[in-house]
């Protein structure tokens, strides 16, 4: 009888991880999968129909796991500084704790599986509702100024996300070397806090 | 509601393409014994996926065989 192994499925994960970023999408293959774990190919394809369903459950996994990473200790009737800090932190910590999910994610959102990955389950939807409440008290509570999603998102989170880049890369601008440290990090929050309060 | 591990059949075939109006999409898809099927075109096996509760691996083969494409067990 076969039964589910997860080690098994642990290691199918971390390996298919490892060669998407490494290989990106399209050089990314079932048999070469099989062959990194050490498994066969049979065995693969038990629990996943193909390529493309094996990228859409890892995915999905992912996207659950960082959605509820960036929830913890939050709640939408934070105060929007508090709120975002928030944020920031566990956004930072799960990049700092996961950088190869994290990769694996920006491979991911270019490909065309990405709508059926965050369109998957109702917990993504669950989390869109999150932020849209802390966006919502945060305009009634006339803690931020109005603008169009984009635009805020792009304030809110962007200085952060050039951060991490540079973090996981190692290296800045002209290729200087580059580690994030909390105070960087606080330097640029204020920074962000002063664009979007009224 | 999962899918019990040992009602899945895995097999190398040479079923390189499939289409809605191909013999193979409307046999497998017709089978009332067949829950779940799918052909991985894209790989090199063009493995197929077979998910019943009563089939036997040599009759899924058989099956198979007699709609033109060769067919292997993978374990």
């Amino acid at each position: 009888m076969r039964v589910r192994d997860i080690d098994k499925e642990k290691l199918v994960i971390a390996n298919a991880i490892e060669l998407i970023v490494q290989d990106g999408f399209q050089g990314f293959s079932m048999n070469k999968l099989a062959k990194a774990c050490n498994i066969s190919v049979a065995t693969l394809y038990i629990y996943y129909k193909d390529k493309d369903d094996l990228i859409k459950k890892i995915g999905a996994d992912i996207a659950i796991e960082f959605f509820s990473y960036t929830i913890e200790n939050f709640s939408p009737d934070m105060t929007f500084e508090d709120g975002l800090w928030i944020q920031w932190q566990n956004r930072a910590a799960f990049t700092f704790k996961y950088p190869k999910k994290v990769a694996f994610f920006e491979v991911i959102k270019q490909s065309p599986h990405a709508d059926d990955i965050l369109n998957s389950t109702t917990k993504f939807s669950d989390f869109r509702e999150i932020m849209k409440q802390f966006i919502y008290n945060a305009l009634e509570k006339k803690e931020l100024v109005e603008l169009q999603f984009e635009v805020f998102w792009s304030i809110a989170y962007g200085p952060l996300y050039t951060l991490l880049n540079f973090h996981n890369d190692g290296k800045s601008m002209g290729g200087k070397p580059f580690k994030l440290t909390q105070d960087m990090m606080k330097e640029a929050f204020r920074g962000v806090i002063k664009a979007l309060k009224p | 509601m999962e899918t019990d591990l040992d009602k899945i059949y895995i097999f190398k075939t040479n079923i390189a393409q499939l289409c809605t109006d191909c013999k193979v999409t409307k046999t497998l898809g017709n089978h009332a014994d067949i829950l779940q099927w799918s052909v991985d075109t894209e790989d090199i096996d063009c493995v197929l996926r077979i998910v019943s509760e009563t089939l036997t691996a040599a009759t899924i083969i058989n099956i198979i065989n007699s709609l033109g494409h060769e067919c292997q067990e993978l374990n």
